[in-house]
């Protein structure tokens, strides 16, 4: 097992920047996973981990060792591709073993392992199987399977499933978590699916034209996004955006923008004074919104009127597609006690402890 | 008349599946059917074109095949130049395209060129390289002691006409063979190169456990293709050697000609198309089945 450290890394095609700069390090025995839209440079920076991809310039080290220079079988990684990248010509048992047999494996020893792998993914019945005769999610096994067998240092997983099925996705998922607690060993997962991410990662590295956005636990990054791209890419349905401005009434801070207006908690102030009266980027999460209800009475400045355009109900949940003024929202609340109609107006409050304000020019977080 | 037209009409819409086809059949019976039947009819007959009618006289003509020498002579020819130029062929044809399959500056001009041969008339070509290999001012001899070897009889030798008239063949087939495995190299899956490559596999192991095997219903395909030009390749040998000297370059497929078209006669010729026919089609059917065999993608 081994951390993997990535740095000042750099990859251009030509003209084109695909990895620019990228500081990464990976601990040992972590579920790291890259995320970020396609074109981010996350599989760029895997390929270059595997040694597929040669370095433009930084170094890469698995363990100790740089491996900048080294032959992708001298790196001792494991690699699951998005197409499965099986023989198609070998059955399941010979695709498994090929890896261990170009190692000059004993017979024994690679029937052993392939046995052992055959028997944490059940794939037992498959092992005479030609791959074209697996179906996607059972391919998907074998070439996981051919990853295990290896016992690398590092596993490395490229979009795995990204071509399967929903419902066979998440159980994938699941599966996928269990094998990495089972073998204790160090993943690098690339994904553009934000909910695998969310789900598999010990720590996330969110991605974005090349550069490094923000990486930290699951949760911190959802909660603190460092910026108005990591919060828009991390949840869904995606953070809500609306161009507004700080206003200071009095002594009291209002985000308002047209046909919106709310006040500004106490305790973001000292971070809000140097933007008085500029543009901001104010983010809410739909699920930071819930519908207002009379009972509480007295208003605390967070209340918004808006209009259903649509709604999605979901069984436990609905998403409230919004407009309110010029602006788009999407909200996601309970099941509400009335059916919402298309057109009906309403009033939301805005949980504004949660809120995000975005700087305009930077995108950085303010609060 | 208009019932005549609509009772036409009434039938070609009710029998389409025979009317429109009926075209193509008649002129397919007329071209290739009835030459066929003629032809396995004159195997039973014996007829010197010219000299009276065919003459039915069972299967004489091939229990006659099986006691001639020059048959026999002309099955070893037939295996000794296929075998060898088909070979040659493959392994060199598979060869350069594996080179040809990396891109290299100016790979466009250098496969452009190096298909020349292939498109050549193969007559033309015969009669350049009859040139080239004559003993006495042909350059190839020329080329042979300009290195300090001693000059080559060619097609001259009954020893040397083989393997020269195969190095004929090699020289113009081989970029045909070149250009349908280049064709199956380029569509070859590109993930299991890079798995093979993280599983530890070497360059030469990966051509062997990973791109032979992908490639293999292709070659078979590209062999087969070759196979049925090259078991009764004709223009290359009659042009250069016309089967000599004597008959030591004299295939199944030259000796049919020459019986039929010297000899005139042509119920002896039609059994000998017949047999080589079945040579081409047997060798066909195995590399067929041996092509579905390693059919994996």
């Amino acid at each position: 097992m081994a951390n993997v450290i990535l740095k000042n890394l750099i990859k251009r095609y030509g003209s084109v920047t695909a990895v620019d700069n990228l500081n990464i390090e990976i601990r040992d025995r972590e579920f790291a996973v890259l995320v970020g839209p396609s074109g981010c440079g996350k599989t760029t920076a895997l390929r270059m981990i595997a040694g597929l991809e040669t370095v433009t310039s930084g170094d890469i080290y698995i363990g100790d060792t740089l491996v900048n220079d080294m032959a992708p079988k001298d790196r001792d990684i494991a690699m699951v591709f998005q197409n499965y990248a099986l023989y198609p010509h070998m059955n399941v048992r010979d695709n498994l073993g090929f890896g261990l047999k170009m190692r000059k494996f004993s017979k024994t020893e690679i029937d052993r392992r392939v046995q052992e792998a055959a028997d944490i993914l059940g794939i037992h019945d498959l092992l005479e199987r030609k791959p074209k005769e697996l179906s996607g999610g059972q391919r998907q096994r074998v070439a996981v399977g051919r990853a295990i067998v290896r016992k690398p240092k590092v596993f490395l997983f490229d979009e795995p499933l990204s071509n399967l099925d929903a419902k066979l996705r998440v159980a994938m998922r699941a599966e996928i978590s269990k094998l990495h607690r089972r073998l204790g060993a160090t993943i690098v997962y690339v994904t553009h699916d934000q909910v695998e991410a969310m789900t598999m990662a010990d720590r996330i590295f969110i991605m974005h034209n090349g550069t490094l956005q923000q990486s930290g636990m699951p949760l911190d990054v959802y909660n603190k996004p460092a910026n108005r791209f990591v919060a828009g890419f991390i949840g869904s349905p995606a953070m809500n955006f609306i161009e507004t401005r700080l206003v200071r009434e009095k002594d009291t801070w209002f985000i308002a923008s047209e046909g919106f207006k709310v006040r500004l908690p106490e305790a973001f102030y000292p971070r809000v004074e140097p933007y008085a009266d500029r543009p901001v980027i104010f983010g809410v999460r739909p699920e930071d919104m819930e519908e207002h209800d009379p009972a509480t009475g007295s208003d605390s400045g967070n209340t918004l009127t808006v209009q259903a355009e649509v709604v999605e109900t979901l069984g436990f949940e609905v998403f409230v597609y919004l407009t309110c003024g010029p602006h788009a929202l999407v909200a996601r609340m309970e099941v509400p006690k009335h059916p919402l109609t298309v057109g009906q107006t309403l009033e939301v409050d805005l949980k504004m402890a949660q809120i995000h304000l975005f700087d305009r020019e930077t995108s950085q977080t303010i609060v | 008349m208009k019932t005549i037209f609509s009772a036409i009409s009434r039938f070609v819409d009710r029998r389409q599946s025979l009317v429109f086809p009926a075209p193509a059949v008649i002129v397919l019976f007329l071209i290739v059917i009835i030459p066929i039947v003629f032809n396995l009819y004159l195997t039973f007959t014996k007829w010197t074109i010219g000299l009276g009618q065919p003459r039915f006289i069972g299967f004489d003509n091939f229990i006659e095949l099986f006691g001639d020498e020059r048959v026999w002579n002309g099955v070893k020819v037939m295996v000794y130049f296929s075998g060898l130029s088909l070979t040659l062929e493959l392994a060199l044809g598979l060869l350069i395209a594996l080179y040809f399959n990396r891109a290299f500056k100016g790979s466009e001009i250098v496969q452009a060129i190096y298909i020349i041969p292939f498109a050549a008339t193969p007559v033309a070509v015969a009669l350049i390289w009859r040139i080239m290999l004559n003993p006495e001012i042909g350059v190839m001899n020329y080329l042979l002691q300009s290195v300090g070897l001693p000059p080559s009889l060619w097609v001259s030798s009954a020893a040397m006409v083989i393997p020269t008239l195969v190095m004929v063949d090699v020289w113009k087939w081989t970029p045909m063979i070149t250009l349908i495995v280049l064709a199956g190299l380029k569509s070859l899956p590109h993930d299991p190169y890079e798995a093979a490559r993280i599983d530890g596999a070497s360059v030469l192991q990966i051509f062997w456990y990973i791109t032979l095997p992908l490639i293999r219903p292709v070659l078979i395909a590209a062999l087969m293709l070759r196979s049925l030009d090259n078991l009764k390749e004709f223009d290359i040998i009659y042009t250069i050697t016309q089967g000599g000297p004597g008959i030591a370059s004299e295939t199944l497929y030259l000796y049919s000609y020459t019986v039929g078209f010297s000899f005139f006669k042509a119920g002896y010729g039609s059994a000998l198309m017949v047999v080589v026919f079945l040579i081409v089609l047997v060798f066909n059917v195995i590399m067929n089945r041996l092509r579905h065999e390693s059919q994996v993608v």
